[in-house]
């Protein structure tokens, strides 16, 4: 008995339960702050002329300019990148998980494969795709570098392709999981009528997923905006856009495409004290708009998420 | 019970929308034969997909290691086990007749400490995190601690290595490095707050949401009953988490480490950031200024060299290292997936 009652005593006072209060918060704590405190030093920077003017090549930071050319780097990139990624995106996840026999070896082959690819840092991808855009043949997707037999390999049409390597994995998985989750009640009713196999998964299986489907977009999107090595090594560490000087206008923009630029990752990395801009309040005040994005995106992801609980019983 | 039937309404309206939609009387035409003409046209786009898809990381591996091998062919092991990376790099980049020599072990060596260092403080921190998540937290905690913890893993590397080098490298400099240590290690290395220490506390909260979400899941799955039969003996709260729930989720906890850990390996901005962009390599000899000296890592080395990219040796030095860190990742990709199935499995068997 006397031993039992020690046992219990001992139990009550384990450590253990406030360990892991204490973990969490320190989690929390660290966290939040890692949100709020460039929020706060973010803001300071942020008016009407940083958020229109384009960067300014000066070591000055009051006359270092603003994110405009960043501002729609990203625009561009993420355009890019998700308007090749979604097509090729949702035709896997909807071979994968409808047509494929799930334990077939080619299956299990290109699931692997997939799986892999979301491993392979972002660094590898962004030095393999610099050299493969530098191969004179590919000249077309940025410019050719004058006397030498080689492409110039930087460009936002570069960066954007090299950038479906990063995301399509996560971008797959997602939409994998929204078409599965799908009941199987939906299809044979569609087989029932005596329909398609195409035409139960878009009539039927791909309109109760759309929730999903979408999420995983914007989970694609999320990863777009947030690379940097990709954005570094394969747009190029220029702070204007190098193809058209009036950038704004539309028969410019295949030019622009065409050539190097930067984005608000890459302007951030440039104006740290790390890189040649060293303007740390400027560089907080393009972490204070990309973490508005983030934020936002994730906002619509929860939505997303609460949407798809109503729908899919 | 009301909960009940108003999710089996709203389930009911949902299909009928759907079963509306097949069975609109326009639409049918049953299988006529241009339909199962575009039926097949439209599954043969999607294995185009999927072929696409599951084919992309074979083409990167293959340019990746073609690219590399003339420095695996002119410095075979010495590649891995030299020294002198920086210095390689710059004189080939001077020199005008190509050069070959490279030894990538400082840059080895930093990726492998600052992972290891990361790796062991998330999983002191997480583990904890982890059980709260699981088992402790009440409801109307744990769900703004997930959110939380899903934003920390969308922040951006570039944003962890500016707030790293803005705070936790001046802290450093100011707690730990005293002006006599510098000048007494000015000679061997500077240390002026970017430092290895740096990069290990930024990382580690890089890597903690991976390792989080998955430890969490895998705790969850361990079956219910399990619990249950422990507690109905008689044991507390807590050492039934202690021993039934952590040894079954084990393997899945393992399956969080070694992705967190492909994560830490990949790595490049923020590192090249905060942890000095030296290929130094920290010397266990000096006691705890280990931790204050700078390393750069094989991914941020790839970033950090990007500008002597012009020399053709040192682009096959970096394409080198790139396939080296290709090598790592895919093994961890692999192992992680393999243990977690296995994990899945054993789970599953429990349950039956």
């Amino acid at each position: 008995m006397i031993d039992i009652a020690l046992k219990k005593k001992r139990n009550r006072t384990s450590p253990g339960p406030f360990l892991c209060w204490l973990s969490t918060a320190i989690i929390v704590v660290v966290c939040a702050g890692l949100v709020i405190y460039p929020l706060i030093v973010g803001a300071k920077a942020i008016n009407l002329e940083f958020l229109l003017t384009d960067p300014l090549p000066s070591l000055k930071e009051e006359l270092s300019g603003g994110i405009l050319t960043p501002i729609a780097g990203t625009i561009i990139i993420i355009l890019i990148t998700s308007v090749i990624t979604t097509p090729i995106a949702l035709g896997t996840a909807i071979y994968l998980t409808e047509y494929a026999g799930r334990d077939k070896l080619p299956t299990r082959l290109m699931s692997l494969g997939i799986d892999v690819l979301a491993g392979v840092p972002s660094a590898v991808l962004a030095i393999f795709g610099l050299a493969v855009f530098s191969l004179p043949q590919l000249a077309i997707f940025s410019s050719k570098v004058e006397g030498a037999e080689l492409s110039f390999g930087n460009s936002f049409l570069v960066g954007g392709i090299v950038m479906i390597l990063h995301i399509i994995s996560f971008v797959i998985k997602a939409m994998e999981e929204s078409i599965k989750s799908v009941p199987s009640s939906y299809r044979d009713a569609a087989y029932a009528l005596g329909t398609t196999r195409w035409r139960t998964i878009k009539r039927a299986v791909l309109p109760a997923a759309r929730p999903g489907i979408i999420t995983g977009i914007i989970l694609g999107i999320g990863l777009i905006a947030g690379d940097t090595a990709i954005i570094w090594l394969c747009v190029g560490g220029s702070m204007t856009m190098t193809g058209a000087e009036q950038w704004w206008l539309p028969w410019n923009w295949l030019a622009v495409i065409q050539h190097s630029g930067s984005t608000l990752t890459s302007y951030i990395f440039y104006s740290s004290p790390a890189g040649e801009g060293n303007s740390p309040n400027k560089a907080f005040g393009a972490v204070f708009v990309l973490m508005v994005i983030i934020l936002a995106l994730n906002l619509i992801v929860d939505y997303l998420g609460k949407t798809k609980k109503i729908t899919q019983v | 019970m009301k909960a009940f039937d108003s999710k089996t309404a709203s389930s009911v309206e949902q299909e009928n929308i759907v079963l509306k939609q097949v069975y609109s009387p326009l639409r049918i035409e049953s299988a006529s034969r241009r339909y199962r003409l575009w039926d097949k046209i439209v599954e043969k786009l999607l294995l185009l997909a999927a072929i696409i898809s599951g084919s992309l990381v074979l083409v990167v591996i293959f340019f990746v290691i073609k690219e590399a091998i003339p420095i695996f062919v002119h410095n075979g092991v010495r590649f891995v086990t030299a020294g002198g990376w920086d210095q390689d790099i710059s004189k080939a980049w001077a020199s005008v007749e190509p050069m070959w020599r490279f030894g990538a072990l400082p840059v080895i060596v930093g990726t492998f400490i600052a992972t290891g260092g990361a790796l062991i403080l998330t999983f002191i921190l997480g583990i904890g995190c982890s059980i709260f998540l699981a088992e402790l937290a009440p409801d109307a905690i744990r769900s703004p601690v997930e959110a939380i913890i899903r934003l920390l893993a969308g922040i951006p590397s570039v944003v962890f290595g500016l707030i790293g080098l803005m705070i936790v490298v001046p802290l450093i400099m100011d707690w730990f490095i005293s002006d006599e240590l510098a000048l007494k290690y000015i000679k061997i290395v500077p240390l002026d707050g970017q430092s290895l220490l740096a990069g290990i506390l930024v990382l580690t909260f890089m890597i903690l949401p991976f390792f989080i979400t998955v430890a969490v899941d895998a705790l969850r799955a361990v079956p219910k009953t399990y619990k249950e039969a422990s507690l109905a003996l008689g044991v507390n709260g807590w050492r039934t988490i202690v021993k039934v729930v952590i040894p079954v989720a084990t393997p899945g906890i393992v399956a969080g480490i070694v992705l967190a850990s492909g994560r830490a390996v990949g790595e490049a901005i923020a590192l090249s950031m905060v942890a000095g962009a030296m290929a130094f390599m920290p010397d266990p000899s000096h006691g705890a200024v280990f931790f204050l000296e700078p390393i750069r890592t094989m991914a941020s080395a790839i970033v950090d060299n990007k500008e002597t990219m012009g020399a053709e040796t040192v682009e096959t030095a970096l394409f080198a290292i790139g396939s080296l860190l290709l090598l790592v990742s895919v093994l961890l990709s692999l192992t992680a997936r393999i243990t977690f199935n296995r994990f899945q499995k054993r789970v599953m068997g429990m349950v039956e």
